[in-house]
């Protein structure tokens, strides 16, 4: 007993992995032991899932293994026939990957998908298996298991999904899990559910585990050693523990200065001009009773913005927060009137402008403009970076010549921090980051008062992330805009907004400064929602 | 680099599309120096020289009037081609704005094209073709027409389904909050990111406007004897294909197949082509 004991689960020897003659890993060492939950965070294109892949032979056809051996517990992965692979594949290490609902059959129930893995692995009958399936999914936490086995993929939530996924991976008994990503896109509450189970379930029967992952909250949470990786490498490895105290190497400390909250620079003191203006000044934005309802195909109606209202004054940024469904993205449309609205009234200026014709409204885009959240596919792929900054200065009077044209959109490059070079370059040829800044530029190309952030910091690597939200501080606080910043990553509320409120179903639940609603939140959602973040300070003491 | 530079280096480094472009090139040549490759006049018959097999004096035998025709086939090119690409760009030039009109506004006249579209489609190719030129007489001419009126819809609703699914694209919120007025993001964003499927299309439709007006002409609603022209000459030797005389039909049947074959072969090096994601090298 003793041998097998001492026997890591996983071993990793000088692991080397290319596609198609170009490195993708390089001598990768890396032990997992028995009971214990290994991270792996890097960033894109560190080579995380490639490892993952490569730890069961899962490699893409124009991927191999270049030099260096993997053991699973004690055996070669190298010298295994197709059999043995498969037998381990599921087996004894089991693959969750992202977005559960990709990942599940669309046209089986979901029982019997969970069903065929046991039967892939047992000699065990139908009937059985399926017993087997309905005990698991009680075992990850779903309530009326029997009648959940005959649902498809389609009538489940993302975080249900995502727990039959962990069923999946678990019925079979596996003594190694790799979670690559397991909880990306799933709102935190969920997120925290998911990984609580998944990571409680480990440690009951004992198995180990990798959390790959880009976050380090989750790490901090729930990882007893956590590997750094960048471009192929592991850069350091420790203790959890040790790694919050002090990452030994300079990208570790970058890595988790990224990670932490900016602290809120940013109270109202701080503002140059409002000691200055002691009256109350007029707010920018003023939204009152917004009311926007769809009607589902089966007529019935959802209520996806009900009686919203809020200000926002000069200078000054409000953060509308919440999970997806909340309404918060559709507030943002109606308020450049990407959707109409039902009913309400948006004052700008002390102007409505719900009630204008579409041409009246056209010549005001320029002073209300709005961010989109994901960087690549908010810019239109045919075009260079020159001509997507400078198309909204066609509503500026002040910018008429070419020369002036391209005057500014250099001056919009360098307020971003772009260099002037990627003026003439098309989108893909850009990284996340700097698609993020071309649509920020954009938006600010008109130099409007008043901007709409939607998630400007989703999809977005911890370092990149740390960027923009410095960007956009520092972009508000120069050009006094009124902002409002829809998102549902709580640490960059912190360090960007003034106040915030907290959308649930459509109605605003809470609303106030941020620090006292981070300090002192009174809504049982806002608690819950705040309960639900994975902050590092917490952990790094 | 020009464009055309640029294309053609492509197109060298792949041998499906390479293969493709020496077929188009020949037909080229076939169609600018047809007097000079051919052997015989075309349209001359000889009785006396009726159905001979393959020889040094008629390279692919002669068919029943005694017509050669290796020179037909190399004629035919020129009416053959003339007809597809004229049927195609006329149904490009007016089935692409269509398309994009009846996908960016969605109201009543736009259903009520797609719904006559539908019955254009809805039609058997060749009863609409026989009809049309019934009606309006056996000329070159009329059967481009006919082929046109039937690539139109192809085109609309190709275009139709791009634009679908990118107005509601967030690069076109993004456009409209940079104030782009309907034209602009219609001509200017929806139109460059739709094109690539439709002009894929015409390669695959110049080679189908071949078959279609061959096949008209086999069913007696194309052009007439003595016309040079593929499916005609199919069609006369069908009648004695039973009696051995094989090769009045097989040369120009694999006339049609090499024609067809080169540009269903450039079609997919377009489609890569006009791929924004590919690595310009």
């Amino acid at each position: 007993m003793a041998n097998v004991e001492e026997s890591p689960l996983v071993e990793v020897k000088g692991l080397s992995v290319a596609f198609a003659g170009k490195s993708a890993l390089n001598a990768i060492d890396l032990t997992l032991r028995r009971d214990e939950v290994l991270g792996v965070v890097g960033e894109t294109g560190a080579g995380k899932s490639v490892l993952a892949r490569a730890l069961i032979r899962l490699l893409p056809g124009n991927a191999g293994i270049t030099s260096g051996e993997i053991c699973i517990t004690g055996r070669s992965v190298a010298d295994m026939s197709d059999e043995e692979l498969r037998r381990l594949r599921g087996g004894e290490v089991a693959l969750i990957g992202t977005d559960a609902k990709s990942l599940l059959d669309p046209v089986r129930s979901v029982g019997d998908q969970v069903a065929d893995v046991l039967q892939a692995h047992r000699r065990i009958g139908r009937k059985q298996a399926k017993a087997a399936a309905i005990e698991v999914f009680e075992k990850v936490g779903i309530v009326d298991a029997e009648k959940r086995a005959a649902a498809y993929p389609h009538q489940l939530s993302g975080g249900m999904a995502q727990r039959i996924v962990i069923a999946m991976a678990m019925i079979a008994g596996p003594k190694v899990v790799l979670a690559d990503d397991a909880t990306l896109g799933l709102d935190a509450t969920i997120q925290v559910q998911v990984l609580d189970l998944l990571v409680s379930r480990c440690r009951e029967l004992g198995l180990g585990a990798i959390i790959i992952t880009h976050d380090l909250g989750i790490v901090a949470r729930y990882c007893d050693r956590v590997a750094i990786m960048r471009d192929g490498r592991i850069e350091e490895e420790a203790a959890t523990s040790a790694f919050l105290a002090g990452p030994a190497t300079s990208y570790g400390s970058q890595l988790l200065a990224a990670a932490k909250a900016r602290p809120v620079p940013m109270a109202k003191a701080d503002c140059p001009k409002a000691p200055v203006e002691s009256a109350p000044s007029r707010p920018i934005i003023e939204v009152l009773d917004l009311k926007k309802y769809f009607s589902t195909p089966s007529g019935h109606v959802v209520r996806a913005v009900d009686d919203v209202s809020f200000r926002i004054p000069r200078g000054e940024t409000l953060a509308l927060v919440g999970e997806s469904g909340s309404g918060k993205t559709t507030v943002g449309q109606c308020l450049v009137r990407l959707l109409p609205s039902d009913a309400g009234s948006v004052l700008f200026g002390g102007a409505d402008i719900l009630g204008l014709p579409d041409s009246a409204f056209r010549p005001m885009r320029k002073y209300i403009q709005m961010v989109f959240q994901e960087p690549y596919v908010a810019l239109n792929p045919r075009w260079k970076v020159e001509d997507l900054i400078a198309e909204p200065l066609a509503l500026d009077g002040s910018v008429t010549t070419g020369e002036a044209r391209r005057k500014r959109v250099l001056e919009m490059l360098d307020l971003v921090r772009l260099p002037a070079r990627l003026a003439s370059v098309f989108p893909h040829q850009l990284t996340a980051g700097e698609q993020k800044r071309v649509g920020i530029a954009r938006a600010l190309a008109t130099r409007p008062d008043f901007v709409v952030f939607d998630e400007p910091t989703t999809a977005l690597d911890i370092r990149v992330r740390a960027q923009i939200i410095d960007l956009v501080r520092d972009l508000q606080r120069q050009m006094q805009l009124a902002t409002l910043f829809i998102t549902h990553d709580l640490n960059s509320v912190r360090s960007l907004a003034h106040n915030v409120a907290v959308m649930r179903y459509g109605k605003i639940v809470e609303t106030g400064e941020t620090e006292k609603i981070f300090a002192s939140p009174q809504h049982e959602y806002t608690k819950m929602l705040l309960g639900a973040e994975l902050p590092i300070e917490h952990f790094a003491g | 680099m020009s464009r055309i530079a640029d294309f053609t280096a492509f197109i060298l480094r792949r041998p499906a599309a390479l293969v493709g472009l020496i077929l188009l090139l020949l037909q080229v040549l076939a169609i600018v120096f047809a007097p000079v490759l051919a052997t015989h006049s075309p349209t001359t018959a000889d009785p006396i020289a009726s159905l001979q097999p393959p020889s040094s004096e008629h390279w692919f035998g002669t068919d029943v009037s005694g017509m050669d025709i290796y020179s037909r086939i190399i004629f035919a090119t020129r009416i053959n081609l003339l007809i597809s690409v004229t049927a195609v760009a006329v149904a490009f030039v007016v089935g692409v704005p269509i398309g994009l009109l009846v996908g960016y506004y969605r109201n009543w006249l736009s259903s009520l094209t797609m719904r006559v579209f539908d019955f254009i489609q809805s039609f058997p190719v060749f009863v609409l073709g026989m009809a049309l030129v019934s009606v309006m007489g056996q000329e070159i001419w009329n059967v481009a027409i006919v082929l046109a009126v039937l690539f139109i819809p192809v085109f609309a609703r190709l275009i139709r389904a791009e634009v679908l699914s990118l107005r509601d694209r967030p690069f076109i919120s993004a456009a409209r909050c940079s104030g782009a007025t309907d034209g602009t993001i219609m001509f200017r964003h929806i139109l460059p990111n739709a094109l690539t499927p439709s002009i894929v299309q015409v390669s695959i439709s110049i080679g189908m406007a071949i078959l279609l007006t061959a096949g008209l002409s086999f069913i007696g609603a194309g052009v007439r004897m003595p016309v040079p022209e593929w499916g005609l000459m199919v069609s006369v030797g069908s009648q004695q294909m039973i009696l051995g005389v094989w090769w009045v039909s097989l040369f120009p049947g694999l006339a049609i197949v090499l024609s067809v074959l080169s540009f269903a072969l450039l079609a997919d090096a377009v489609r890569d082509y006009f791929d924004p994601r590919r690595e310009r090298g």
